[in-house]
């Protein structure tokens, strides 16, 4: 707890909380959720085309999409650092946000094995992709909502007053 | 002229009398589900169209255009989704989001977006585009309209993030 409490009170960790600053926690929340579009949306697209929609699109040129997606993951896990340090003391010990970390962690590790499994293999989708799909989309929707119920579950950052 | 705000801001304080108004600030968990629902419509809107506008500006190029259409009407779902819960919010706060600057911006974003929309299907843009194989470039037109519509959409998503943090506070 004190070394949350010591990056919690990092100069920069109290300028982006407290500074009112539009290039501050505003522009970082921003990058969070633009992040999010990018990570969450693309594979959400790729998720409905494994699922069977839009069957005529060929499964091949979406890997096209994968350094996106991955731009998106790197935007907010930046961002994530840069909100988890301005707000230490109350997301570490709040457990909505280890759930929110381990579906994430479990959506990109599915994210990777989509991408194996999809694009480097020879002959058509293998029977799984149905399966596969399904779990991304449940990870990245319970994994949003968690992110979202951690400013109103558990001990909530900045409303304290 | 200001007549006509007089009466926005009636309107605006029966829409904070509506039940759903009532509902929104009575109950802590549909605000949270609302907004949870609000996050998820917004990655089906960029997921489904960014595909389609990075497609046109020529990434993953070897897409054919057409079928990558198929996915837009979950990007309008996610929009519907967005529309629903945004009204919810709205009418929970009228008064307070109306004269919001975020707010303003955030909504004549969306309407140039919409515009977008409308000059891509009905300007023929959609149509120039629809027949694109793999490997073909779009006409400079519609990689303008594709641009546009990244921006617009994340532009909607930096003013509706702003709201806290602009003009009155909540």
């Amino acid at each position: 707890m004190e070394f949350l409490t010591w990056v919690e009170q990092l100069s920069f960790s109290t300028w982006i909380r407290e500074s009112g600053s539009l290039w501050g926690y505003s522009l970082i929340l921003t990058l969070h959720t633009i992040g999010l579009s990018m990570l969450v949306g693309i594979s959400f697209a790729l998720d409905l085309r494994l699922l069977g929609f839009g069957k005529d699109l060929p499964i091949g040129p979406f890997e096209r999409y994968y350094p996106l997606l991955w731009i998106g993951f790197w935007i907010n896990a930046l961002s994530g650092v840069i909100l988890l340090m301005a707000d230490a003391t109350t997301k570490m010990i709040n457990p909505v946000f280890y759930v929110k970390m381990g579906l994430i962690g479990f959506a990109v590790w599915n994210v990777v094995i989509i991408r194996k499994r999809m694009f480097h293999a020879s002959g058509g989708l293998p029977p799984n992709a149905r399966a596969l799909a399904l779990i991304s989309l449940t990870l990245w929707v319970t994994a949003t909502t968690a992110g979202r119920l951690m400013a109103y579950l558990g001990p909530v950052a900045g409303l304290q007053q | 002229m200001h007549l006509s705000l007089v009466q926005w801001d009636a309107t605006a304080k029966w829409l904070q009398t509506t039940s759903i108004a009532f509902a929104m600030r009575d109950y802590p968990w549909l605000w949270a589900g609302a907004e949870t629902v609000h996050f998820l419509g917004l990655a089906m809107l960029i997921g489904a169209i960014g595909v389609l506008d990075l497609r046109v500006l020529g990434v993953a190029k070897q897409m054919p255009v057409g079928p990558l259409h198929q996915l837009v009407p979950w990007g309008i779902a996610g929009f519907v989704l967005n529309l629903i819960t945004g009204i919810m919010f709205f009418c929970a706060d009228a008064l307070q989001y109306s004269h919001n600057i975020a707010f303003q911006f955030k909504m004549l974003f969306i309407a140039l977006a919409g515009f977008n929309v409308l000059y891509f299907y009905v300007g023929g843009v959609f149509h120039k585009v629809e027949a694109l194989g793999p490997g073909a470039d779009a006409p400079f037109n519609a990689k303008f309209v594709a641009a546009s519509s990244i921006f617009l959409w994340f532009g909607v998503m930096y003013w509706g993030r702003m709201l806290p943090f602009v003009g009155t506070a909540f």
